[in-house]
This record gives structure tokens, sequence and C-alpha cells, in this order.
């Protein structure tokens, strides 16, 4: 398939309109099905709540651990269920992922459309990251409400916290974008998907902060770009990371985007070329 | 002579049956195989899924030494007992998990026009590659436990971890199977059955006395995570006062991961018996 097609092929009617199209799929998708809504609800109200009790539990013979307050590791916990909700979606029930239409031999139509695959791929997984940060920032409140999540360690921090979560969304787009990829090379990948999600839950601090884990843990974990996507941004709320390396932290956040996205581009452009319609 | 025959022709039927089942378990291993990186990457799904339990709870038991009054081996028989079930499910059963697709594809349909109970076609529609690494992590974790735990051990008490191990597998089926029940209808159902693993592998890995009355209430009653390692491991390390069920109770989880088994499939074949197909 010309690469041509994916860039320039007949110039998308309208941009805007097209992004809204697209990226409000998989929101209407769940605000249609209410039974879908309540269940999301129900879950992520007892995931808190059984993340708070596991937390005070642990802490009720101390007060700090590994420079975290019980205070500091409830809200790290609360906000890392919250912040798994931004991505929650699952991405193969409709069926129009990369993955599933690379295996059916769907993915072709991509190409052929108005709106460039690469393009139509960050509306929609930027409509899917809308709709979940709208579950993040309601989860938030009635946390807020309910007492069981603390405020940010400072105004300053809220900001960069706020900043740190939106870059870290970008990278974990990037990263989710780089795999998605390589099923135009190996056609089934997705066990090679299941791995990312187990690895960055483990190296995000999804499964627990990862100020717990040993130093070379923490090491390993400071040289990829997992830590990015979670932990930077809960610990920046948590006032566990300084303000005075915010700037730091935002900046190799940002630097992991761009090291990302420029292979993503490269890699667009040649799955492009792999895509064969019927008859070669 | 004919009470004889009778058996005989059963014994017969039920060889002829479990080797049609192993022919076609063959034969997906082949298909798998054909995509070699994949297989490879399966088995390292479920290396890095019961790697990543284990870290996070050897990091909590490090950094927290023990949990709600249980000490260190205790715990780690609890994760010891879930892990290698949750392999061995994932062996046995478990494809009931992949319904929602095998319903969205259609082939639910073809099934029911074959000469074979659709639920074992179901567990036949892909070799569990991923069981292979799951039971490998979980029979090492399950040596070292055994091995680390401060107790006497007696016939009876191997013979029933032997059990408690065969029960935590059956609870763990039975909890997937009533879910994948509703699949045959509602295929946003496949949400709660990730929702109900990830509380299995959250909490299904601890002594639940750390969770308030009523949380532990409805781990035990409404969605039976209790039985499936806490019970066992409370029974053989003696620790059932303050359980919240007769000791009589938790000693037969086994007996009743077998029941909750049985009524699972009896709800799955009447879901089945009322499947309409994904065209009404």
């Amino acid at each position: 398939m010309s690469a041509y097609l994916l860039d320039s092929a007949a110039p998308a009617q309208r941009p805007a309109r097209s992004a809204w199209r697209a990226g409000r799929i998989s929101a209407l998708g769940e605000l249609l099905s209410p039974g879908r809504l309540v269940g999301t609800a129900v879950r992520l109200a007892i995931q808190i709540a059984l993340v708070v009790f596991l937390w005070r539990a642990l802490y009720a013979h101390t007060s700090s651990n590994a420079g975290l307050t019980r205070d500091q590791a409830v809200d790290y916990a609360v906000l890392a269920v919250l912040a798994t909700r931004v991505r929650g979606l699952d991405r193969d029930a409709s069926r129009d992922s990369i993955f599933a239409h690379v295996y059916m031999g769907t993915i072709v139509y991509w190409f052929l459309r108005p709106v460039p695959p690469r393009r139509y791929y960050l509306y929609r997984a930027l409509g899917e990251q809308a709709y979940g940060l709208t579950w993040f920032a309601l989860g938030y409140v009635a946390c807020r409400i309910a007492g069981v999540l603390g405020p940010p360690a400072s105004a300053a921090n809220a900001m960069a916290f706020v900043a740190a979560l939106l870059l870290g969304q970008a990278v974990y787009h990037e990263l989710t974008l780089s795999l998605d990829l390589m099923c135009f090379w190996t056609l089934r990948n997705g066990s090679a998907l299941t791995i990312l999600q187990f690895v960055q839950n483990l190296l995000s601090g999804g499964y627990a902060p990862l100020w717990y884990f040993p130093g070379w843990f923490i090491a390993m974990s400071g040289v990829l770009p997992f830590q990015a996507t979670l932990n930077v941004p809960l610990s920046l709320y948590t006032g566990r990371i300084a303000l005075s390396a915010a700037p730091a932290q935002l900046a190799i956040q940002a630097g992991w985007v761009a090291g990302l996205c420029l292979v993503n581009r490269r890699l667009w452009r040649r799955a492009g070329d792999r895509v064969t319609s019927q008859g070669g | 002579m004919a009470p004889w025959t009778g058996i005989r022709d059963r014994a017969v039927r039920f060889a002829r049956a479990w080797r049609l089942v192993l022919r076609i378990m063959m034969l997906m291993l082949r298909a798998q195989l054909e995509y070699r990186v994949d297989f490879l990457l399966q088995i390292g799904v479920g290396i890095l899924w019961q790697t990543s339990i284990i870290v996070f709870a050897s990091v909590l038991l490090t950094r927290f030494n023990g949990m709600a009054g249980w000490p260190a081996d205790a715990v780690l028989l609890i994760v010891a007992v879930r892990m290698l079930g949750h392999g061995l499910y994932v062996l046995c059963f478990g494809r009931v998990f992949e319904l929602t697709y095998l319903v969205q594809d259609g082939k639910i349909d073809g099934y029911l026009l074959r000469p074979m109970p659709v639920h074992r076609q179901v567990q036949l529609a892909e070799f569990p590659s991923n069981a292979l690494g799951d039971i490998l992590v979980g029979v090492s974790l399950f040596i070292a436990a055994v091995l680390r735990l401060h107790t006497a051990w007696t016939p009876e008490k191997a013979l029933y971890l032997g059990a408690a191990v065969c029960g935590a597998m059956l609870v763990e089926a039975a909890i997937l199977t009533a879910f994948s029940a509703a699949a045959f209808h509602y295929p946003g159902s496949y949400a709660w059955s990730s929702w109900s693993i990830e509380l299995l592998e959250t909490f299904g890995n601890y002594p639940l006395s750390i969770l308030p009355g009523l949380m532990r209430a409805a781990l035990t009653w409404v969605l039976p995570l209790a039985f499936v390692a806490y019970f066992p491991a409370a029974t053989l390390t003696g620790r059932t006062a303050g359980l919240g069920v007769p000791e009589a109770l938790a000693a037969g989880s086994p007996a009743v991961g077998l029941g909750l088994y049985i009524a699972s499939r009896l709800i799955w074949n009447a879901s089945l018996r009322r499947y309409s197909g994904v065209n009404g």
C-alpha cells in the first residue's frame, strides 16, 4: 500500500468533524449501554474500597514506610485504580483494533478511507482517553467527598500532577501504538500486548507504589518509559517526588513522548508498505 | 453379563471421547506453533502474570512483615495455593473466559451442530499455552512455600493440601464459568469476568482478615474468594479463629469448590439452552 495513502491521500474533509465522529465511537458504545456504565461504577467503587482497606491494614503498625506515610500510600493506590480507568476500555470488544483488523485481513479498509489510518487511530485513542479521563475526574471528586483521598501536597503539586498525568497518558498511547503496529510484522501479537499490560502495571506502580521495591528495581524502572505513565504523576500528587524535581520529570516524560512518536511515525510508513489487498 | 457390557461400552465411549479430545488438543497446539513467537510469548504471559503477583506479594511481605497477624510463611502458602490453582484452572477450564468472543464470532452456532458437548468444544477452542507458564511458576512457588512453612507435615495434611489446590482451581473455574454463562446473552459481561480475575489476583492472595466484616462477608458469600486459598491455608496453619464461618465449613473448602463448580455448570447449561445466536 502506497505510503502516499498514509498521509496525503484524498485530504480528509473537515478534519475536526472526522475527529469528533471517530473519537466519540468508544464513548458512545459505552453510553448506549447503561448496564455497562453501572457495572463500571460498581466495580470501580468496590475496587477503591478494597485498596483503601488493604493499605490502611498494612499501615496498622507503622506510620511510614519507604518514605510514604499511610495517607500518601492510600492516595497513591486510589489514584492508581482511577488512572487505570483512563484506558480501561476493552479495545477488542468492538473488533476495531489493529490487532483484530490485521488478523481478519480487513486492515486494508483503514488505508482506503478518506481519513488516513494514523489519524484515525489517534482520534479513536484520544476519544477513549477523554472518556476515561471523565471517569477519572468523576471518581476523583467522589473519592474526595467520601474522604478516602486527600488533597494534593500543594497547588503547585496539583498543577504538576495534571501535566504529568496528561504526558503519562501520551507515553502510554505511544507505547500501545508501537505494539499495535508490530501486528503488521508478527500478525498475532495478542500475547505481546498482554505482556505489555503486565509490565506496564508492574513497572509503572499500578500494582504497588514503586517506592516499596528494592533499589535496583527502581533504578531499572527509571530508564524505562513505564514509570512515566503512572508513578511520576502519582508521586507528584502525593508529594513523594519533590516539586523541585518536577520540571526534570516532566522533561523526561516529554522526551519519551517525542522519541516514541518518531519511532511510531517510521513504523506507520513501513506498515503501509506491508498492506496488500486481496489479490496482491 | 448385561451390566458388565453396559459398563464396558461406556468405558469405550469415554476412552474414545478423550482420545478425540487429545487429538484436537494436539491439533490446536500445532496450529499455535505456526506462530512460534506468539506461542513463546504466550508461555511468557503465564510466567509474567504469576511473577508479577509474586513480586507484589513479596514486596508487601518484606516491607510490612506479615499481614493481620499472619506471618510471612503462612501468607506465602495462601499465594502458592491460589497461584497453582489458577494455573490448573487456566489449563483445564480457562477458555470460558473467551466465551464472549466465541459468541460474537458466531462460533457457538457451529458448536451446537457438532456431536460433542458445547462446553468441551469451548475448552478445545484454543491450546492453553499460557497455562504452561502459569503452572511452571505456580509449582515453583508452591514447593518453596511448602518448604518454608513452619508446620509438622503429616500424610493427612499433605492430602488436604492437594485437595486445597484442586478446590482453588474449582472455585476459580466456578466463578468464571458462572460469569461466562451471561456471555451467551450479554457480550458486555466479559468486563465482569476480567474484574473477578483482577479481584482474585489482588485479594485472593492475602488473609481476608485485613478487611472489615462487610467486605469479608461479601468476598465469602457473594464472590466466594475466601474459599480459594484463605480458608484452606487457615485450616492448615491452625488460624481458624475469626474466619467468620464455622471451622468445618472453612476446612471443607475443597468440597465447597466442587459444589460451586457443579452449580456453575448447571447455570451455564441453562444459559446455553436459552441461547438464540448472534442474530437473535
